[in-house]
């Protein structure tokens, strides 16, 4: 790694996002106390919320699908989880959402990057952009794309649907979407 | 030792206060069929997350001892999971897996557990108690002195055994019984 690509890595990691903090606030109001996921950068603010909060019990998943299991465990357990992970890792693990969380009726916040839709250029991302929502509608699975709402609103209602419904809910976050 | 003595070695063992998380196909159609109760949650789907289940329900309940019971074919596909478990160093966490050498719910297909040498992958990745056993009394000695997890029991069987076992289809209805069953048993307990 040469100079400039660590000054842009720490960049990164020292920015601020008021919106990510309303997020990590809402989370504990509605008695969040767990996490798990996979990283992505467009997530980065919401993952150190949860690496930052002794409230919350953090546990980073290898794999998609860990997290899936790891979060339907607390559930079961009498926890509150949340999960993260980018689009490519909701096709990963859509199995596992289908298979184990829809039929045992586990209500999980899932908090995903939407990748590859828009402007992205990443030709890894084109094509799970482009069937991204469609996979949740196939699954009949709520969603909604984040474009700028009221944070306080849009995740209390999202929570309340999911725990009337017995069903994840899935959050899509585009680039940019913190600031 | 054939499934049906292991899985009877361990349901006899394991504390009637021990939740129990068993994985996808024959194993948890015969312990829902033969040793069916609250304790039990069954995870007939999302091959390979049993013990990511067990570890997520172990961290959220520190002082509940909480028994995988996974397979050979089921663990190298999400084998991961026991770099997280050794990471995360539950206590309370004991995973068994019974090792048949194959996907012994398809076709009896080879799995790759007879090289993988997953007694002495988990050790490398920080479990504490590791034991392999290829018979009951060995079976049931390495259940009973199970303390300080995460521990792990490499239980080798015979192909073959019964398999037409009831498939358990009320789901929610086992989460409800079962999240009951955790929030009974830890009253009182220091959470």
């Amino acid at each position: 790694m040469n100079a400039g690509d660590k000054t842009v890595f720490n960049a990164l990691v020292d920015e601020h996002s008021e919106k990510a903090d309303r997020m990590h606030q809402l989370f504990l109001e509605l008695g969040v106390d767990f996490a798990s996921g996979v990283p992505c950068g467009v997530l980065r603010h919401i993952i150190k919320n949860f690496d930052d909060d002794a409230t919350v019990l953090h546990v980073p998943a290898n794999r998609e699908s860990e997290a899936v299991g790891l979060a339907a465990g607390a559930y079961f357990g009498g926890k509150i989880p949340v999960v993260y992970m980018q689009n490519s890792g909701l096709f990963a693990a859509s199995n596992d959402i289908a298979s184990l969380l829809v039929p045992y009726e586990i209500p999980v916040f899932f908090v995903v990057s939407y990748r590859g839709c828009g402007d992205e250029d990443a030709a890894q991302h084109l094509t799970t952009g482009g069937a991204t929502e469609a996979l949740l509608q196939s699954f009949g699975l709520p969603f909604v794309v984040f474009g700028g709402q009221n944070l306080e609103t849009l995740i209390t209602s999202m929570f309340e649907e999911m725990r009337k419904r017995g069903l994840p809910a899935f959050l899509l976050l585009k680039r940019g979407w913190h600031r | 030792m054939r499934r049906q003595e292991a899985i009877e070695v361990i349901m006899a063992t394991i504390s009637p206060q021990d939740a129990v998380v068993s994985t996808t196909g024959l194993i948890s159609r015969e312990i829902f069929e033969r040793f069916d109760s609250d304790r039990n949650v069954y995870v007939p789907g999302s091959m390979g997350l049993a013990s990511s289940i067990g570890l997520g329900l172990a961290i959220a309940r520190s002082t509940k001892r909480v028994v995988v019971i996974d397979g050979d074919a089921s663990l190298l596909m999400n084998l991961g999971s026991i770099v997280t478990i050794g990471n995360k160093q539950p206590a309370n966490l004991l995973h068994i897996v019974i090792d048949n050498g194959a996907y012994g719910s398809c076709n009896e297909e080879r799995s790759m557990s007879d090289t993988a040498r997953l007694d002495k992958l988990v050790l490398d990745v920080g479990y504490q108690y590791v034991r392999t056993v290829s018979n009951q009394e060995d079976l049931k000695h390495a259940t009973m002195e199970f303390e300080r997890g995460p521990g792990f029991i490499l239980a080798k069987i015979e192909l073959g055994g019964r398999r037409d076992f009831r498939r358990p289809l009320e789901l929610s209805a086992i989460k409800n019984r079962f999240m009951l069953f955790l929030k009974q048993s830890t009253k009182g307990e220091q959470l």
